[in-house]
């Protein structure tokens, strides 16, 4: 835990319980994200990961009937406080799904609409924002000379990108992916852990997967998660080598799950 | 487990029958949904020729004056539908200028912000509202709606248009009640639950994830319903309008009712006008003299290429509208 401990945290979730209606998904669930590290959730369907992602931006206040408890300190304030502005909370918490999701508009739209959301910015310097966002998401190459097109005509991996690099551009603080490879082919998975590896420097990531090699290759942490508790949370390293809870041993070990 | 085998020699011969017979079947069926398309489109030819054949004496007659004149005298048989072109693109135009915004805030409300338990009630309603025969719509609009125009709402927009030019031409006294305004509303009554309706479909037809992926960017509902759900849907929306347009260009019993039946222009949309089709289905049965009939029957075959038009215009902008989005097909 050595790592563990210099790091700093960037978000603290404490004691967070998740209701659907009357269905608990998240049981008193404790665990900290470290400050410009890659955070990996792994556990079967069903175990709560995806909800708990849906919790740091609040996105399940778009459906009635859903609820959590708890705490989330991100740098220390709560954001489960009903003052909290939403749109200001996901301007600082990105989010990418496990489909892509392109806009309706244009390559270059699809950057700028996230940009012009928090800023006013002139036609030069935006496009200087987006060239820089699409670069960042290494997509800048294939894109460059159909920037007029619809995000839409992309292949799958490449809206994937697109997702990310829209993401990016609002510049945001910390940057959840939900299984963000789970709908691509290798080679385009290959590229979006090269991604992770690249956008850790500046951001907090969040991942939550299920291909057990994408957790250890990417994270610098993982928690693993069952029936919605938090089983075992540690350095990405020790859990894939010497975890100390039998049922993360057996479900990394692919014995369950 | 011999009969499994591929050779065609294995299948027995009852098998081969009952193939047969299906194929002559799958013939037989394909005939028929081949002529069922076809009957539609000898239909419309045939509605066409029997249209030209009856406005042919008109035709020969007036000639393009009858699109360019609104002189229309059954006594000494001059006839121009110019008057009743206007007022049917004039009360299509403004029935849809107030219908359009209100249906896809309508559409918006029942996606995008209303709770869940008003949404089947409000959605009912509002179906229920294109349940209703015109002709009630016809006999409501003249004796409740167009008196309370009358007294209450046109001597108000008379007032506030006075010194504004151009507008205050548009908005000019006296208040009738009934007339060119009046038939506007209530076509846009009619037509409003088509709009929304259809809006509300396609806008259920947004992947919940994309909805997401904006509000996670920080959009509020506006910016999604504005940026995201409009542009993913609007081939249904234009769609759903067009359907609309085309109720109200050919609308008769409630427009004849409340539009006042007079063959002049004026300037006043307060002012009596006329459509085709509130004309014909006024002065057919009185229709006397072979000019006078062939004359409705032109104005019918004008209202059928209006709506052709419209129709077509719609196509076209809604190609463009893909084409600018680059090629998008959603």
């Amino acid at each position: 835990m050595d790592t563990a401990v210099r790091d700093k945290v960037k978000v603290e979730i404490e004691d967070l319980s998740f209701y659907y209606g009357d269905n608990k998904a998240l049981k008193n669930v404790t665990v900290p994200l470290h400050d410009r590290k890659v955070t990996a959730f792994i556990g079967p369907s069903g175990c709560g990961k995806s909800t708990l992602l849906r919790v740091l931006n609040r996105i399940y206040e778009l459906y009635p009937g859903q609820r959590a408890e708890g705490r989330v300190l991100i740098d220390g304030e709560d954001i489960l406080h009903t003052r909290q502005d939403l749109n200001l909370l996901r301007a600082r918490v990105g989010m990418v799904f496990q489909k892509p999701t392109p806009f309706p508009m244009t390559i270059w739209d699809n950057i700028a609409f996230g940009i012009r959301l928090y800023e006013k910015l002139p036609r030069s310097v935006l496009d200087g924002r987006v060239e820089d966002a699409l670069q960042r998401a290494a997509l800048w190459g294939e894109v460059k000379d159909k920037l007029k097109e619809s995000g839409l005509s992309l292949s799958g991996g490449q809206q994937q990108r697109l997702c990310i690099a829209r993401t990016v551009a609002t510049q945001p603080e910390i940057i959840l992916l939900d299984e963000p490879c789970s709908a691509l082919d290798p080679i385009s998975t290959a590229k979006i852990e090269e991604l992770i590896d690249e956008l850790v420097k500046d951001y907090t990531i969040v991942i939550v997967t299920h291909n057990m090699q994408q957790a250890s290759r990417t994270s610098d942490y993982t928690a693993f998660m069952y029936l919605g508790e938090m089983i075992e949370f540690d350095v990405t390293e020790k859990i894939f080598t010497a975890p100390s809870n039998k049922r993360t041993e057996s479900y990394i070990t692919g014995r369950f799950g | 487990m011999a009969n499994l085998a591929l050779s065609p020699t294995a299948v027995p011969e009852s098998k081969i029958a009952a193939i047969k017979r299906g194929s002559a079947g799958d013939a037989r069926f394909r005939g028929m949904t081949f002529v069922a398309a076809f009957l539609v489109v000898v239909i419309f030819a045939g509605i066409m020729i029997a249209l030209a054949i009856g406005a042919w004496p008109a035709i020969m007659e007036f000639g393009w004056s009858f699109l360019f004149s609104q002189k229309w005298n059954p006594v000494t048989e001059k006839f121009g539908a110019l008057a009743s072109i206007y007022g049917t693109l004039v009360t299509s135009f403004l029935a849809m200028l107030l219908a359009v915004p209100v249906g896809i805030g309508i559409a918006i409300f029942l996606t995008e912000i209303c709770p869940r338990f008003l949404r089947r009630p409000i959605g009912i309603a509002i179906e229920l509202l294109a349940g209703i025969p015109s002709i009630v719509y016809g006999i409501w609009g003249l004796f409740v709606f167009a008196p309370f125009f009358q007294s209450t709402v046109q001597p108000w927009l008379i007032e506030v248009f006075a010194d504004i030019p151009w507008l205050q031409d548009l908005f000019a006294g006296p208040p009738y009640g009934i007339g060119i305004f009046t038939s506007s509303f209530i076509l846009s009554i009619m037509i409003l639950p088509f709009i929304s309706a259809v809006t509300r479909d396609v806008f259920n037809t947004v992947p919940p994830t994309l909805k997401e992926s904006a509000y996670a960017m920080g959009c509020t509902t506006w910016e999604v319903v504005w940026r995201v759900v409009l542009p993913f849907s609007r081939a249904g929306v234009v769609g759903g309008a067009m359907l609309a347009l085309g109720r109200a260009l050919g609308e008769t019993m409630a427009v004849t009712f409340v539009i006042g039946n007079s063959h002049r222009i004026h300037e006043s949309l307060f002012a009596p006008g006329t459509t085709i089709s509130a004309t014909i289905a006024n002065e057919f049965t009185e229709a006397v003299g072979d000019l006078y009939h062939s004359s409705l029957i032109e104005a019918g075959l004008i209202l059928f290429f209006i709506s052709f038009v419209v129709l077509a215009s719609a196509q076209i902008m809604l190609r463009a509208l893909e084409r600018r989005a680059g090629g998008m097909s959603g």
